[in-house]
C-alpha cells in the first residue's frame, strides 16, 4: 500500500541522513587530523620494512600521496619528496 | 573478525569511534589505541594514544592495510570528550617561526 | 538549499557534477566538507609546485 510505501522511504531518507552525517564527523575529524600533522616530525612504516622519518607537508584529498620535507631514507636525506599511500602501512607523530 | 574494513561503511565505522582497539595491520603490524576518527574516503584509521607525560602519539594506520580490528574498551566521558576536542581548533599554527 | 534539479544541459557548468556527488554523500554539510578540502587541496598543489617533491622510493614498494 502507499503508506507502508511512505513509511518505507522515510525509513529510508533517515537511514541516508544518519549515514551522511556519519560521514562528515569522520571526514572532518580525518582533515583536521591532517592538518594538525603539518610541520611534525613523522614516522612512516612501509612495506618491505622500511621505515623513514620525515617532516609532514600536507596529503591530496584521495590520501594518494604525502607531501613531506627532509625524508630521512636509508641512503640518505631527500630534501623534498613525496610518499605514496600504497607503499604506507602506517604512521605517527606526536602533538 | 573484519576481512573488509574498507567496505564497513560510515555508519559501522563510527560505531568503532571513541573505542580502544587493537588494529593488526599488514606485515604483522599491531597498533593500539583509541579510536579518533576513520577517514571515509580511504577507511584509514586514526589512534591516538595519551603518554604517561602528557603527550599524545597520533597513528594513522592506512586503510588498505587494516586486517583486524578488536574492541578493547569503551571511553568514559571524560576520555570521550577529551579525544573529541583532541585537533580542534584546527589551525592554531598557521604562523611558524 | 535547493539544489536546481532539471536535466543537465550539454553546457553543465563543471564542478556542478562534484558538488552533486559530495551533496549525495556528505548531505547538508557537504559545503562545509568541500571548503576543507579545496584548503587541503591547495595547500599540497601550492607545496607541490614550490617545491618539486620527487617520489620516494622511485619505484613503488607495492606493486
Amino acid at each position: 500500500t502507499s503508506l507502508s510505501t511512505s513509511a518505507a522511504s522515510a525509513a529510508d531518507a533517515d537511514e541516508l541522513q544518519s549515514e551522511q552525517q556519519a560521514r562528515s564527523l569522520l571526514r572532518e575529524g580525518f582533515l583536521r587530523c591532517l592538518l594538525s600533522a603539518a610541520n611534525k616530525k613523522v614516522q612512516f612504516h612501509m612495506y618491505e620494512k622500511v621505515k623513514v622519518e620525515a617532516t609532514f607537508g600536507a596529503c591530496d584529498i584521495d590520501v594518494l600521496n604525502f607531501q613531506v620535507s627532509d625524508l630521512h631514507t636509508p641512503i640518505g636525506v631527500q630534501k623534498e619528496a613525496l610518499i605514496r599511500s600504497q607503499d604506507v602501512i602506517s604512521f605517527n607523530f606526536d602533538i | 573478525m573484519q576481512r573488509g574494513w574498507p567496505l564497513l561503511g560510515p555508519l559501522r565505522w563510527f560505531r568503532y569511534v571513541n573505542k580502544k582497539v587493537k588494529v593488526k595491520a599488514r606485515k604483522d603490524e599491531e597498533v593500539r589505541g583509541w579510536l579518533f576518527t576513520v577517514d571515509p574516503v580511504s577507511a584509514s584509521m586514526v589512534l591516538v594514544d595519551f603518554r604517561e607525560n602528557g603527550g599524545v602519539l597520533v597513528q594513522v594506520v592506512m586503510g588498505h592495510a587494516v586486517e583486524e580490528v578488536q574492541v578493547l574498551q569503551e571511553a568514559d566521558r571524560r576520555t570521550a570528550d577529551h579525544l573529541q576536542t583532541m585537533f580542534l581548533p584546527p589551525r592554531t599554527c598557521i604562523l611558524e617561526p | 538549499v535547493s539544489r536546481r534539479s532539471t536535466a543537465g544541459p550539454p553546457s553543465e557548468r563543471p564542478g556542478e557534477r562534484r558538488r552533486a556527488e559530495m551533496q549525495k554523500l556528505y548531505g547538508k554539510d557537504a559545503a562545509k566538507i568541500m571548503a576543507m578540502e579545496a584548503a587541503m587541496q591547495l595547500n599540497f598543489d601550492r607545496n607541490c609546485d614550490l617545491k618539486q617533491p620527487k617520489y620516494w622510493p622511485v619505484i613503488p614498494l607495492k606493486l
